[in-house]
This record gives structure tokens, C-alpha cells and sequence, in this order.
């Protein structure tokens, strides 16, 4: 696959010129969560990516929820409109003066829900000589946009110090305020994806180019509902530990899904041992291309003996840890480039994972989570012992380290303790 | 991928609509990555059963015995498709004929269901008359079917079979289905309940597709210096010889194309960049074009190279040292056979090894194969696709060049020593 397999001067990639990701929809559809998600993927390809999100440039200029006028969202407020529309225009001239500077892609995250301000919007990328591509949130099971309200809406900025259930409410209304004026997109000559109850199904029109079509393969894969993602160390193989799921791997109270615990392991022994205690009453999936990064002739050489039989190749490795390979073996890039599937299997996956691997394909996988440069990759320390649960948000990841206590010599019944909250 | 995921990619849509050109294409596409594919086209058993020369009659929904006859061909090819899963490992079948009816789709879901393969509906929908007329012109009258008939009494007796589809044609809506949807070609794609990485990943394949008519040029870059030296690799310029040789290339590629547009894609090296200088026409310049990287081996002559002869023993998958195999170069030509699909006239002008790995794309010829394909210096291939395939034409330039092929060794001996 494509992931970063090379980079030109421009940063843009694929030939694929500037484009503009514009998000449409009523408020707590995934919106937020989607451009976040994308912007990571994109990054992650090495596509210069950046949200540009109309609610923050609010805060920003306006200050919070609390601060402004009772009725300012309300769409019928001739007075906020004016307003409103004014700060919309302004979070967009940023993004172009971006895209015109060093960008490549640009993901607008607001409502843009009627057809007049989507016009708008259209003829000033047009103008600017980039590309729009619509991409509409649709939703209409009450329980996916309750779920959204609390876990992202009511933590913004905008309710701060609010009563939960007060904020719960105040957002209903102004989703409802919305609801008159919503236009679902209806022009067939604009490029646009709809993405209905967030991934059941999608629409996809008049979408072309090379870039913008990955777009589209990252968005089939893509979900928002509410999981959580476990990694764990392979065990050495002379020495196991015992890692055994107890009532933290699965939690209870995440509403009416229905999700079950899914142990991914590469094909390689240490793994597939480490996940045996787990094969009674769960499903272990063997994933050959998850396999370590690859040592080539330094594999099971300490670092001095490097430096001796190799030391050119070792003064090499030590300028740039994510590109180099040593003899026959693969770089870090190899390795991320080999776990692009394994990651849109991971964005596709609904169910709870937990992936045992070795630590440098965890490396890689965390990055991927966490948006971090390529070039800490190598750096990233994933200890062995610890359980790391990660919960995806429509901000991004939250990290919790475990413990995990070592039955073998200590056959204590609890054996994950935690230890840090993010 | 998963070792232990079975995927039917069930086509679904009128006759003429372009299925088989689909399913062929998908194939084609899955065995260059290394995926385990096959189509099970019922037609073939059906004319294998009951006999090529069946006229419409037999297609119409009242005619009970032409209606079980074709169940009976459907049945067959779907246990064929799973001994195939079963004995041969596979990864991909492509079960390739209209199942335009919601109970020929949910007796094809149920059995597949039993033998815990994911089924993938995937619907053509076609509302232009012109593409449907073409089709039948282009891929319907030269079908066996319709050997030795006259063509017109030919796409008369195909339109009605066309006409008894329509009459029990449902198009998908069954919203627990897991299908795409392409509706004229790709201007619009519904996807839904898709399962799975691999399922997305043909879904993305599928929308870079286009059947506009059009021509893709390969050309090696020509001879350079490092040829002349013998030499792998290097970032080297054209030989004397090479300048010729692009000079005379924009004669050709006007004669073939007259006015039509082209855009010219090289690699970032030297010596493609330089071929390609007299051709006036827009140029992009791709780093994954560049050639299949030598590692330590880079700027040696093969005598020099002392691991040759290891590397003929698994060309395909051989990785010189700090460099890449031809494995890997289809891995990082992935997206420009992608980008290629999407565009209408290109020419490349590239390097041996890749050209290799773009050609056995196109001609869908195995990777044990690929390593040794032909293609000569100051030689341009026309590539022009149709719908089962490519046609092709060479053209030789009277330029002389160095030969840079180097056949494959004979087998080993080995056996011979008993006898």
C-alpha cells in the first residue's frame, strides 16, 4: 500500500493537488470525530493534513457557550447570524491561506448545512483553484447521536462547569434549532460522500481523483462507536507471562452494544503463546503480517556486536532510525507500510481488541493512534508488563498503563492493576 | 490479510452491463497482489450443460425449463467455487452472472453462509443506451453463443434476452446485504455493510475504474551510459544512441494519436526524463517509477555482482541488499496502477524491472514469470484494453541499443543424476 512510500518537495503527494474536506451536517453526527480521523490517516499516509474546526475558531474569537447571548445559535437570530456567518468566513480564509502556504489537505469542520451556504463555500475553493469534497453525516438513530452528546459534546469547552444533564439537554436544542433549516445534499454535480449511520452505508458521488478515492476507502472502513483497543507485549519465550483477561478488559455500561473481546497475535510463537490463555471463549486471529520487524544479519546481535561487524551501517541507523535497514533486514518504514492493512482492519474492527505483538509492531500501531511523527517511531517505548488500553475519542486517543502482574511466580488473582488514568 | 477470510464477490445487473468486464478486471488486480482469485462464470456452465446456441427463449422467466436449467448451472459453479475455496486455499471468488432476482441472491447467501464464506453483492447499473449498445456490439456478438450467427439477428435475439431480464429484475435494496452499487460507470457508488479490509480494499479498486476507450504507451528509457558500461542501477545519462531515440519518439506517438491528449509519466531519474524531452506533451515526474532499487549493488556490473545466481533461484522475491525485490516494487506501484486505471492516454516512460511488474499487470501473467518478461530498449508497446484483456502492438525503432535481457537459467540437473 501507499502508506508513505515516498514524499516529494511540494509535500503534495499522489499528484493529487489541494483539497478541501468539507464536513455537512447537524450537530453530533461524527462530524468532529470523522475530520479528526481522517486528518490522522492522512498524516499518516504523509499528506500534509490540518482540521480546521468552526466551533474552536468560535470559542476563540467569541469565548465560550457561557459567554454568549441566550438564543446565538438559534438560526432564526437575523443579529448572531450575521455574526456566525462572519466567523465561518474568516475559519475558511484560514484554511486557504494554509493550503496556499504549505498545506495539502484541509478538513472544514462545520454544519455547512444549507445548500446556499454550500454554495458559498464551493465557488471560494473553486476560485482558489482547490478541490471541495463535501462529506455529509447522516444519522438517524437517536441512540448513536445520544451516545455522541455525552461523550464528546457536553466535555467541550462550551460546558465547562455544567450540570451534565442540563448540558445534555441544551444541546438537544441545539440540535433541534437546526433540524428547519437542514438541507441534506441533493446536487449531483458536486463531489460529496454521505455516510449514513456512521458506515452502514455510503454514498458517494461525482468523486474523483486518486486521493480524494482513498479518502473514500479510508471512510468505508472507518466507525465511531464506542470501543476499546488493549496492547500488550508478546511474552519472551523462555520466560511467559501470563496474561489473562479479567473484568477491566471488558467493561460493562457502554450502552446497548454488544461488543466482545477480539485477540489479534502475529503468526510468531511468542505471540501466539502469550494469547493461549485467551483461546477458551474468545476469538484469536493469527496475523501473519504483524510479524516483528524484520533484523535481517543483525537479528539476535546485542548493540556492541553491531557496532563491530557493522559499523558503518550502525553510524547509519543512528541518523535516521525510521528509514535505515540494515543487511536483508526491513526499516521501520517497511514495517508501517506493511501494517497499513492492519490498520484500516483496525478502524473497520467494532469490537473490543486486544494485540499482542512484538514491541516494534506496537511502535508503529501507537503512532498510527497517537499522530505521532514518523521520525519518534523508532523512539516510542511500549514496556513490557503493562496492558496499555487506548479508547478512542473524537479528538483522539486516551491512554490507560496497567500493570500486569506476573502469575507465574505470584498466582495472585487480580492481574491487572491500574495504574494511571489520561 | 487474514489467512482464514473467504470473500464470494457475487456481480449482479442486467445483460451487457459490464459484469464479466468487472469480475475480469477485479481478478486480474487481486492475482498482481498476491491474492488468491478466481471467477466462476455460470454462462460457461450453463453453455457446457445445455449447449451454446440457446435463443432467448430460454432466458425468459416463464419458461420453467430454461429456468432450471440455469439454476442448475448456478448450482454447479457455486460447488465448484467451493471446492475451489476448500482444496486450493482461496481468497477471492468472483461468482459472475446477473443474479438479478432477490431469491437467486438469497439462495446464493445461504449457501454461502453454510461454508462460511462472506458474500459481497456487486451491482452494475447502467441507465445509458449508447454504453449498452456498445457493449453488445464490443463483447455480446463475438461470444460463443453466437457463433456462426448473423449479427444482426444476433444483438436482435441478445436485446430480447435483455428484455426477459428486465421483467424479473430487482435491483438490490435488501439493506442487510453487503453490496456496492455503481450506477453509469462510477458517477455514483452506494456502499453498504461492508465486512472487512479486504472487501473495502475492492470497493476502492472498483471506483477507480473507467471503460472510455483509450491507449497506455511503455517505453524503456534509452540506452544510457550505464548501459554501455554494463552497469546496474546509477543515475546515468542517454547514450548517443539513447538521444537518438528520443528524438525519433515523438514521430510515433503523433502517428498513433493524431490530436488526441496524452500525458507523458517518468520516473525521477535521469535517463527517463531526458527520453522523454522531445515529446510535447504535459509530463509528471513519479518517484515510484523509479527504478527497482539495487541496494549495495548499485553501479556494479552483473559480473561483479557475485549473488546473481541466488537471486535467479527466486527473482520475483530476491531483495538485493539495502534494496528492494520485484515484490516490493508492485507494493510501491500499487498507486500508480491505481492512478493508471483512472486516466485516459499515458505514456510511461520507465525502467525495466518496473515495466515488467506494470506489463504483468496488464497481461495478467504470473510473478515466477515476471522477473523475465521482455522489453526491449527503443521499443514502444501500445497497450489498448478491452474488454477481456489487452491488445497489443509493438513498435521497433531501427536504433541499435545493447541487449539488457538475461534469460532464465535452465532448471538444475539434479534429476537427471539417477537416471
Amino acid at each position: 500500500m501507499a502508506a508513505q512510500l515516498y514524499k516529494t518537495s511540494s509535500g503534495h503527494l499522489f499528484h493529487a493537488g489541494r483539497i478541501a474536506i468539507i464536513t455537512v451536517g447537524l450537530p453530533a453526527r461524527g462530524k468532529t470525530h470523522v475530520s479528526h480521523s481522517l486528518c490522522r490517516y492522512l498524516r499518516w499516509l504523509g499528506v500534509s493534513t490540518k482540521v480546521f474546526s468552526l466551533g474552536n475558531h468560535r470559542r476563540q474569537v467569541l469565548g465560550t457557550a457561557a459567554n454568549l447571548p441566550p438564543g446565538f445559535f438559534s438560526l432564526e437570530n437575523r443579529e448572531s447570524a450575521q455574526v456566525r456567518h462572519n466567523i465561518a468566513v474568516e475559519c475558511l480564509n484560514e484554511m486557504i491561506e494554509w493550503l496556499k502556504e504549505e498545506g495539502q489537505v484541509g478538513i472544514f469542520d462545520a454544519s455547512n448545512t444549507t445548500e446556499e451556504r454550500r454554495k458559498e463555500v464551493h465557488d471560494t475553493l473553486i476560485s482558489h483553484d482547490i478541490q471541495p469534497v463535501f462529506i455529509e453525516s447522516i444519522c438517524d438513530k437517536p441512540t448513536i447521536i445520544e451516545n455522541n452528546i455525552r461523550s464528546v459534546k457536553i466535555t467541550s469547552p462550551d460546558y465547562i462547569g455544567w450540570d451534565p444533564e442540563e448540558a445534555v439537554k441544551d444541546y438537544w436544542a441545539r440540535i433541534n434549532n437546526h433540524l428547519g433549516f437542514y438541507q441534506t445534499i441533493t446536487d449531483l454535480s458536486l463531489s460529496f460522500v454521505k455516510m449514513i449511520n456512521v458506515g452502514d452505508r455510503i454514498i458517494v458521488n461525482n468523486v474523483k481523483g486518486y486521493l480524494q478515492s482513498r479518502i473514500v476507502f479510508y471512510l468505508i472502513n472507518l466507525h465511531i462507536s464506542p470501543r476499546i483497543i488493549y496492547f500488550a507485549r508478546a511474552g519472551e519465550s523462555n520466560n511467559e507471562i501470563s496474561l489473562k483477561t479479567d473484568a477491566d478488559l471488558c467493561p460493562a455500561g457502554w450502552g446497548d452494544d454488544e461488543r466482545t473481546l477480539t485477540i489479534w497475535t502475529s503468526a510468531r510463537q511468542s505471540s501466539v503463546q502469550t494469547a493461549k490463555p485467551f483461546e477458551e471463549g474468545y476469538t484469536v486471529i493469527n496475523r501473519a503480517l504483524m510479524a516483528e520487524l524484520n533484523l535481517g544479519e543483525v537479528d539476535g546481535l546485542t548493540v556492541e556486536e553491531i557496532k563491530e561487524k557493522f559499523p558503518e551501517e550502525y553510524e547509519l541507523q543512528q541518523k535516521d532510525m525510521y528509514h535505515h535497514r540494515y543487511p536483508m533486514a526491513e526499516s521501520y518504514q517497511d514495517l508501517a507500510v506493511r501494517l497499513e492493512s492492519t490498520i484500516l482492519e483496525l478502524e473497520h474492527e467494532k469490537n473490543d481488541v486486544l494485540i499482542i505483538a512484538h514491541e516494534t509492531v506496537l511502535k508503529c500501531l501507537y503512532a498510527y493512534l497517537f499522530d505521532r511523527p514518523e521520525d519518534e517511531i523508532p523512539r516510542i517505548v511500549i514496556p513490557r508488563n503493562y496492558l496499555i488500553e487506548i479508547i478512542p475519542s473524537a479528538y483522539g486517543c486516551h491512554e490507560t498503563r496497567m500493570e500486569i502482574v506476573d502469575t507465574f511466580n505470584n498466582p495472585a488473582p487480580i492481574l491487572a492493576t491500574r495504574l494511571t488514568s489520561a | 490479510m487474514s489467512s482464514n477470510t473467504r470473500v464470494a464477490c457475487v456481480m449482479v445487473g442486467l445483460p451487457a452491463r459490464g459484469k464479466t468486464y468487472i469480475a475480469q478486471k477485479v481478478c486480474r488486480y487481486l492475482q498482481w497482489l498476491s491474492i488468491s482469485t478466481k471467477v466462476f462464470n455460470v454462462g460457461n456452465y450453463r453453455r457446457k450443460l445445455h449447449g451454446a446456441h440457446q435463443m432467448h427463449s430460454f432466458f425468459d422467466p416463464n419458461n420453467k425449463t430454461g429456468e432450471s436449467a440455469r439454476k442448475q448451472a448456478a448450482t454447479e459453479a457455486l460447488n465448484d467455487m467451493v471446492k475451489w475455496f476448500k482444496e486450493e486455499n482461496g481468497t477471492v471468488a468472483i461468482f459472475d452472472a446477473t443474479n438479478s432476482t432477490r431469491s437467486r441472491r438469497e439462495f446464493i447467501l445461504n449457501y454461502c453462509r453454510k461454508e462460511d464464506i462472506l458474500v459481497m453483492f456487486i451491482e452494475s447499473i447502467c441507465q445509458d443506451e449508447n454504453l449498452i449498445l456498445q457493449n453488445i456490439v464490443d463483447v455480446k456478438l463475438s461470444s460463443p453463443d453466437y457463433k456462426n450467427i448473423d449479427p444482426e439477428k444476433a444483438a436482435e435475439d441478445f436485446r430480447a434476452r435483455i428484455a426477459h431480464y428486465e421483467q424479473a429484475y430487482e435491483p438490490i435494496t435488501e439493506s442487510h446485504l453487503t453490496f456496492i452499487k455503481i450506477i453509469n460507470v462510477g458517477s455514483q457508488v452506494v456502499i453498504n455493510m461492508i465486512q472487512g479490509y479486504l472487501q473495502s480494499r475492492i470497493v476502492y479498486y472498483l471506483m477507480n475504474l473507467h471503460i472510455l476507450p483509450r491507449s497506455i504507451f511503455f517505453s524503456r528509457h534509452g540506452e544510457s551510459m550505464y548501459h554501455l558500461m554494463g552497469k546496474i542501477g546509477g543515475d546515468s545519462d542517454l547514450s548517443p544512441r539513447g538521444k537518438r531515440y528520443a528524438l525519433a519518439l515523438p514521430k510515433l506517438i503523433k502517428e498513433n494519436l493524431g490530436d488526441q491528449p496524452l500525458t507523458v509519466w517518468t520516473s525521477t531519474m535521469k535517463r527517463t526524463i531526458q527520453t522523454s524531452e522531445h515529446l510535447p506533451y504535459p509530463k509528471l515526474q513519479w518517484k515510484a517509477l523509479d527504478e527497482i532499487d539495487a541496494g549495495c549493488c548499485d553501479g556494479k556490473t552483473y559480473e561483479e555482482i557475485e549473488e546473481t545466481s541466488i537471486r535467479d533461484q527466486d527473482k520475483f522475491n530476491y531483495r538485493y541488499r539495502g534494496g528492494e525485490s520485484y515484490r516490493d516494487a508492485i507494493n510501491r506501484l500499487e498507486p500508480v496502477i491505481m492512478e493508471l486505471e483512472r486516466q485516459q492516454n499515458i505514456m510511461i516512460v520507465g525502467h525495466q524491472a518496473i515495466l515488467r511488474c506494470m506489463y504483468a499487470y496488464f497481461h495478467n501473467l504470473p510473478h515466477e514469470d515476471l522477473p523475465y518478461i521482455r522489453i526491449p530498449l527503443h521499443t514502444v508497446i501500445k497497450l489498448t484494453p478491452k474488454a477481456y484483456g489487452c491488445e497489443e502492438e509493438r513498435y521497433r525503432f531501427d536504433i541499435d541499443a545493447v541487449d539488457t535481457y538475461r534469460p532464465r537459467p535452465p532448471p538444475k540437473q539434479n534429476a537427471q543424476q539417477t537416471a
